[in-house]
C-alpha cells in the first residue's frame, strides 16, 4: 500500500472528493492543510503550483480531477469495467461543466452586486440545468446508485456538488427525488457515516 | 469491435481530441459532422443532454467530450502502461482543460472591450503559464511524449488544444522547444499526418 498524504487548503474546495474517496475506501491518509501563511511556502514545491496535490510514496501529482479518477481506480471505486468507467466520467463530466458557473461566483466575482446576481442565476438556471441532467443519468441507470449497484465516485462527486448548493438553496433538490434518495444513500453508509458526522 | 458514430459540428471545439484518438489508434468510425446552421432542427432531441458531441457505441448513446476521449484511450491504448501512468495523462489533460477555459472565455466574450482584454491576457499570461508547465513536464519526462514513452491521450489532448493559439500567437510557442517539438512529433504520426492533410480548415 502506498503512503498518501493529500496536500490541499483548509476548506472542502476540491478537496473534499478526495477525502470522501479515502473514508469510502476506509484508507489511511494524512490530511494536510495549508493557510494563507503556510502555503507560499509549499508552493514552490508543487508541480503545478495549484492544489490540490497528491503525495503518492513521496512524488507529488496535480489536478484534482485526474487524482479523483487514480484514487477511484486504485480502491474500487470507479465501476467493474471499461464501460462503468465511462459513465462514472461522465457524471464527472456534466459536474465539471457546472463548476466554471460555481467558480465565477464563489472565487472570481469580487463585486458584491454583481456576486449576488450571479448566485441566483446559479442557484435558479444554471445549477438546475445540470442537476437535471444527473437526475436523467440516476433514472437510466434504474437503482440508488448513479452507475452499477455500489458506490463510485460519481456518487460522491455528486453528494459533494449538492451539500454546498444545499447550503444556498436549501430547496434546491426539490425536484430531483433520485439525487435526493442517493444522498441518503451516501449518508447512510457504513464507510461514510462516522466520516461526514465528525468532518469539518 | 463495436460500430462507432461520432456525432459533432463540422469543427475542431470539444470534439476534435475525440477524433484524433480514433485516428492514433486507427479504429474506424463514422465521422458525422452536423452543420451548425442547422442546429438544433431535430438533431437537439437526438442527444442524450441536449448537447454535442455524443459517440454511438452499437446505437447506445453516450455524451461527454472527456468521458468519450477516456473511454476510446482505455479501449486502444492510449493510456498509459499503469494506474501511475493513467493519473499523470489525465494530470495533463486536466491542464489542458484549463487552458481551453481560458482560451473559451477570451474567444466568445461578447463585449468588445472585455474581449480585446482577455485575449492580451490570453497571450501574455495564460498561454505562457501554461507551455511552461507542459515544457516542465516534457524535460522531466524526457521522451518527447507527455507520458511514458509513447503517445497518449496527453498529446493529442494537448495538441488539439493548443491548435488556435499555435495559429494566433506563433511566437509565443519559441520559448519552448520541447512543446515545439512534441507538436512535430505528434502531426507526423502517419495516421494523424494523413488525416490532418485532408482536414477542413475550420476556425475554431
Amino acid at each position: 500500500m502506498p503512503n498518501y498524504r493529500l496536500h490541499y487548503f483548509d476548506v472542502r474546495g476540491r478537496g473534499e472528493i478526495i477525502r470522501l474517496l479515502f473514508n469510502a475506501a476506509g484508507q489511511k491518509f494524512e490530511d494536510v492543510r495549508y493557510t494563507k501563511e503556510t502555503w507560499p511556502l509549499f508552493k514552490p514545491s508543487t508541480p503545478l503550483g495549484q492544489l490540490p496535490c497528491l503525495e503518492v510514496d513521496g512524488t507529488l501529482y496535480p489536478q484534482s480531477g485526474a487524482i479523483y479518477s487514480y484514487l477511484a481506480r486504485e480502491f474500487g471505486l470507479y465501476g467493474k469495467n471499461n464501460m462503468e468507467i465511462f459513465k462514472v466520467d461522465i457524471v464527472m463530466n456534466i459536474i465539471n461543466d457546472l463548476m466554471p458557473f460555481i467558480v465565477s461566483v464563489f472565487v472570481e466575482e469580487k463585486d458584491e452586486e454583481k456576486k449576488k446576481t450571479l448566485l441566483e442565476k446559479l442557484l435558479n438556471d444554471d445549477a438546475p440545468k445540470y442537476l437535471a441532467q444527473l437526475e436523467h443519468v440516476a433514472l437510466q441507470n434504474g437503482g440508488a446508485y448513479f452507475v452499477g449497484n455500489s458506490l463510485t465516485l460519481a456518487d460522491l462527486a455528486v453528494f459533494d456538488l449538492t451539500d454546498n448548493l444545499l447550503q444556498f438553496k436549501p430547496d434546491i433538490l426539490s425536484t430531483f427525488p433520485l439525487i435526493v434518495n442517493n444522498r441518503k444513500v451516501v449518508e447512510t453508509s457504513p464507510a461514510l457515516a462516522s466520516y461526514l458526522k465528525t468532518r469539518k | 469491435m463495436p460500430s462507432y458514430k461520432f456525432n459533432y459540428f463540422d469543427l475542431r471545439g470539444k470534439g476534435e481530441t475525440c477524433r484524433l484518438c480514433f485516428i492514433a489508434a486507427g479504429v474506424s468510425f463514422k465521422d458525422h459532422r452536423i452543420d451548425y446552421a442547422a442546429w438544433p432542427g431535430n438533431y437537439k432531441a437526438e442527444t442524450p443532454f441536449g448537447q454535442l458531441p455524443y459517440l454511438e457505441i452499437d446505437g447506445k448513446k453516450f455524451a461527454q467530450s472527456g468521458a468519450i476521449a477516456s473511454y476510446i484511450s482505455r479501449e486502444y491504448g492510449l493510456y498509459g502502461t499503469s494506474s501511475l501512468e493513467a493519473l499523470s495523462i489525465d494530470g495533463v489533460v486536466g491542464l489542458a482543460a484549463d487552458y481551453f477555459t481560458m482560451w473559451a472565455k477570451s474567444h466568445f466574450e461578447a463585449d468588445a472591450g472585455k474581449k480585446t482584454e482577455l485575449q492580451l491576457k490570453l497571450k501574455d499570461t495564460d498561454l505562457p503559464s501554461f507551455l511552461a508547465n507542459l515544457e516542465k513536464i516534457l524535460t522531466a519526462n524526457g521522451s518527447g511524449y507527455y507520458v511514458g514513452n509513447q503517445l497518449t491521450l496527453a498529446d493529442l489532448s494537448v495538441y488539439d488544444i493548443l491548435e488556435n493559439s499555435y495559429r494566433d500567437y506563433p511566437s509565443v510557442y519559441s520559448s519552448y522547444p520541447k512543446v515545439l517539438a512534441n507538436r512535430k512529433k505528434i502531426a507526423a504520426l502517419p495516421r494523424i499526418a494523413e488525416y490532418l492533410s485532408k482536414r477542413n480548415v475550420t476556425e475554431i
